[in-house]
């Protein structure tokens, strides 16, 4: 069984600390990724788990084995690197035989493991090859194969597919997903994509300056962000975070335009408490061009400033409370500046943190 | 104390690793540089062992400061060493320029360019020595057949002849490592800012001025911190070539060091000019290497 | 300028270069095989009468005129302090250029700039102190007194040397190879070396023919035919009542030779190594 642990985990380099004390718990065969901005530390948590860097308090266990000073060779870990770091004076079928060879394993399990791993990843034609002469794509497919040969208990990739071009990293995506249907292995995944994150998570951890802010589910941290920092970091385009004041029962933004308080929310706040009110595009759109859906409706009438259309649907750019909102319009007709559209908001889909400290209000 | 301590355990591997390095450099450079730095407030001759006690306060250092000789070596090391090394930098320049133009038996070019980079200044010395013999050196022979002249010039007698003949025979020591590292540069040199300054108009002339040598600079400084390195070895060329002689005519500080310990057996004042050379060196290098890093960051914007 | 006549100028000048390059070697080597009266001789022999190979015989002690000069011995010192030396420099140089390239430790820049400083010392100003202090410790002309004077002035450009091979290795390879079951040491030998293998080949090249070269030292710090080399050798041609140029010349070839086979080995890589390792900090 392959879980990983974090217990009160912290890294300083030096007199200054990155990491600051996180805990995480993976379950066996679980499919984690690590998210967050640059410099956050997902890196570095990571490597601690691989061995790759020391820690400097708490506690890392895979399995119910504290491995804090096992080096990394002693973990069954692999990891797929950034850089795919391929050995360039060996082949393809050295480089993926290379973690049996050390092991002194025998050639004919060597062989069959090489061959196995090609397989899986329709590596045969390159196997005599050298790193030098493959493709961005290929090198990629290699570094996850090298991974595999071995049976690890945990995968760990850092951010394997920010060095693809678009459509490759697509491509990739799903190669990885499909892998991990495969092998059935721990896999820990540093991204700071977040719809890789959302595409290939069981579960998403969300980082930021060293700190767990939240963990759960692609949903659960789509559909309820803890604090601002997740909501405009989750989903595309960014939620809209716009300030207000509660007063009886309804957020009062600064243009003096207002909309009542969520109904999750209601009865959690007093009257002339600072708030931040966040809804997604999605949950705003012209009347006429909505999903068909139910719910508490609130109409709205915004100044539409730019349209960008998609094909299927719209970008819509306006300013509503203040601050430059985007909302989205379903079978999209053309829309010129300055139009008034009369819109309608899904008010159960709405969010409020607190003002200070970006806390979700929902208790 | 316990700091330290804690320093030394957390960097147990990489000091455990550059120890050797350090600890032959401490024994075979840093001991001896203090013992000589000793030695020169003593009134120390190798012949008199316990002179080494004989301590003189600053006696040689104001002795140098008052010696006509010291002073005229000293002169003319620094106008060698800045007539050496600017000759070379332009010669490499130039030298770089045109093997990077030709493209037909470049590689040839290259490696016959790096030749005399790897030859010991001690042959240097004796080569040119051979050919600017007044009585059987290629120089004055080919001359004299050629009957441009009747009479031997005396290259390695004549104070300014002297000068130029082991000038000549540095350059023609050290131009290659110029040569050798602009040409890197120049193959390194990115196309796109050049044809950029093309399309703006540039005349070849500005390209250079204002694109390609400001991108070299970083490799003529290595060249040149690498140079400075070790400008003291036209002492061998010198040795060899003249002696310092003749009457001092082509005495060099490293020279008159030698000469002041070995032939005169006055350590401690040779020590003590010992010191000036060094600091000349280490002056330098500095000067070069600051030049370097100054020139990276430029580099950068490339 | 027509560029037919720009072509032509430009080998006519490369051309007269490398003719200033090559000349005085050449010229050298031809006179190896002269013999001294023809070399003596006014008006001047352009066209050599007899090549002979009686000065390599002479100077290695066969022949009928056999110079008093120990060639052989100088020779076989020359080999024995420059393999040593490069050898004990190389492992020296590389733990400690691997370290500055892998390792964040505090006082790593200052190390590495001391250590360089290090190199400035002229080998003049530095053999009046070793003179000193090796007559004390009794290693004074000894073969190994001067393999521990070459071999620490090979240190620092070695170790700026390796650092910028190991440096060009990504760190990743090495941390990879540790996840695929190797200890640092195996990362190391497996990965890292190979990979900096003809790096540390030329700094190792590098290395032996500044020994091989070296005089400034050599000169003070050896006096018997045991531990002179042949640079120092060279200069006991001078020494004699008339200069023996033709044995002379012949010496020098036999210094030459290994320095030119050298040359030819190392360029490529020790180019990309000091430009790499200058350059891109
Ligand atoms: N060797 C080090 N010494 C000091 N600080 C370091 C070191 N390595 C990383 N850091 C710091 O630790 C923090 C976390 O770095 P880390 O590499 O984990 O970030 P990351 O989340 O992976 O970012 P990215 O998305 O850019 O890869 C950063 O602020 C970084 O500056
Ligand atoms: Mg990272």
């Amino acid at each position: 069984m392959a879980t990983v642990t974090l217990k009160d985990v912290v890294k300083r380099y030096g007199a200054v600390e990155v990491v600051h004390g996180i805990n995480l718990d993976i379950a066996h065969n679980e499919f984690v990724v690590l998210v967050g901005p640059s410099g956050c530390g997902k890196s570095t948590t990571l490597r601690m788990i691989a061995g790759l860097e020391e820690i400097s308090d708490g506690d890392i266990l895979i399995g119910d084995q504290v491995v804090n000073q096992l080096p990394p060779r002693k973990r069954n870990i692999s990891m797929v690197f950034q850089n795919y770091a391929l050995y360039p004076h060996m082949t393809v079928s050295e480089n993926l035989g290379f973690s049996l060879k050390i092991a002194s394993r025998s050639k004919e399990e060597i062989e069959a493991a090489v061959q196995d791993a090609a397989d899986i990843l329709g590596l045969d034609e390159l196997l005599e090859r050298t790193p030098a002469e493959l493709s961005g794509g290929q090198r990629q497919r290699v570094a996850m194969g090298r991974a595999i040969v071995r049976h690890p208990d945990v995968f760990l990739f850092d951010e394997p597919l920010s060095n693809l071009d678009a459509k490759l990293r697509t491509q990739m995506r799903v190669e990885i997903k499909k892998l991990h249907a495969k092998v059935k292995t721990t896999i820990v995944y540093v991204t700071h994509d977040q719809v890789e994150a959302m595409t290939l998570a069981d579960r998403i951890v969300i980082m930021k300056d060293g700190h767990i802010v939240q963990i759960g589910t692609p949903l659960e941290v789509f559909e309820r962000p803890v604090d601002t920092f997740v909501a405009g970091f989750i989903g595309s385009p960014p939620m809209n975070l716009i300030d207000g004041t509660i007063k009886n029962d309804t957020v009062v933004f600064s243009d003096g335009r207002s909309v009542p308080v969520p109904p999750d929310f209601s009865g959690k706040v007093v009257d002339g408490r600072r708030v931040v009110f966040g809804f997604r595009a999605d949950v705003l759109m012209p009347k006429g061009h909505t999903l068909a859906e139910s719910g508490v409706l609130h109409d709205l009438d915004l100044t539409i400033d730019l349209a960008e259309p998609l094909g299927s649907e719209s970008i819509l750019l306006s300013s509503f409370g203040g601050k430059d909102i985007q909302a989205r319009m379903h079978n999209p007709r053309p829309v010129k500046g300055g139009e008034v559209l009369s819109c309608e908001l899904h008010l159960e889909k709405c969010h409020l943190f607190d003002a200070e400290t970006g806390q979700s209000l929902r208790g | 104390m316990t700091r330290l301590r804690r320093t030394i355990r957390e960097n147990a591997v990489p000091f455990a690793l550059i120890s050797p390095a350090v600890l032959i450099i401490l024994m075979v450079v840093l001991l001896p540089l203090i013992f000589s730095f000793y030695t020169s407030f003593s009134n120390y001759r190798l012949i008199r062992p316990d002179s080494l006690w004989d301590w003189v306060g600053l006696r040689n250092y104001k002795r140098i400061m008052g010696d006509w000789d010291f002073w005229v070596a000293f002169g003319r090391t620094v106008l060698f060493l800045t007539v050496a090394l600017n000759l070379e930098l332009l010669f490499g320049l130039g030298l770089a320029l045109l093997v990077n133009k030709i493209t037909w038996g470049q590689r040839t070019m290259r490696t016959i360019m790096m030749f005399p980079m790897m030859f010991s200044p001690i042959l240097v010395g004796f080569q040119f020595k051979y050919l600017f013999n007044d009585t059987i050196g290629l120089v004055n022979n080919g001359l004299q057949s050629l009957g441009l002249t009747h009479e031997a010039i005396p290259f390695l007698v004549d104070r300014w002849l002297a000068f130029f003949s082991i000038a000549f025979a540095e350059i023609w020591m050290s131009t290659s490592i110029f040569a050798i590292l602009i040409l890197a540069g120049l193959f390194a040199l990115p196309k796109d800012p050049i044809e950029a300054a093309r399309v703006d108009g540039c005349s070849n002339w500005q390209v250079f001025k204002h694109i390609t040598l400001p991108f070299l600079m970083p490799f003529i400084y290595i060249a040149m911190a690498i140079r400075s390195l070790d400008v003291a070895r036209a002492f061998d060329i010198v040795d060899v070539m003249t002696g310092g002689g003749p009457a001092g005519r082509t005495e060099l500080l490293w020279t008159l060091i030698s000469r002041t310990a070995y032939d005169d057996a006055r350590m401690g004042r040779a020590n003590a000019m010992s010191y000036v050379a060094i600091l000349l060196s280490i002056f330098f290098t500095w000067f070069f290497f600051n030049k370097l890093m100054e020139a990276r960051k430029h580099l950068g914007a490339f | 300028m027509p560029s037919r006549t720009k072509t032509v100028l430009i080998w006519i000048v490369t051309f007269f270069i490398m003719l200033i390059i090559c000349m005085p070697g050449l010229w050298i080597i031809l006179s190896a095989f002269r013999t001294n009266g023809e070399i003596l001789t006014k008006p001047a022999i352009w066209i050599p009468q007899n090549l002979t190979l009686d000065n390599f015989r002479a100077i290695f002690g066969f022949g009928e005129n056999v110079v008093g000069i120990p060639v052989a011995s100088y020779f076989r010192n020359s080999l024995v302090i420059s393999i040593t030396s490069t050898a004990l420099a190389l492992l020296i140089g590389m733990t400690g250029g691997y370290a500055f390239a892998r390792y964040s430790f505090p006082g790593k820049k200052p190390a590495f700039l001391w250590l360089m400083l290090s190199r400035t010392v002229p080998g003049i100003a530095l053999s009046l102190p070793i003179f000193i202090i090796w007559s004390r410790l009794g290693i004074i002309d000894t073969k190994f007194g001067v393999i521990l004077v070459f071999t620490a002035i090979n240190v620092p450009f070695t170790v700026w040397l390796t650092e910028g091979f190991f440096r060009q290795v990504p760190n990743d390879l090495n941390e990879a190879a540790q996840i695929d079951g190797c200890t640092r040491w195996q990362a190391f030998w497996k990965i890292e070396f190979p990979l900096a293998k003809s790096g540390i080949a030329s700094a190792g090249i590098f290395a032996f023919l500044t020994s091989w070269n070296e005089y400034a030292l050599a000169s003070q710090l050896t006096r018997s035919t045991d531990s002179k080399t042949l640079p120092v050798g060279l200069m006991d041609f001078t020494a004699q009542f008339t200069i023996d140029w033709a044995g002379m010349c012949a010496m020098a070839v036999i210094i030459i030779i290994p320095a030119l086979i050298l040359t030819f080995l190392v360029q490529k890589h020790l180019i990309a190594g000091l430009t790499f390792g200058g350059v891109k900090g």
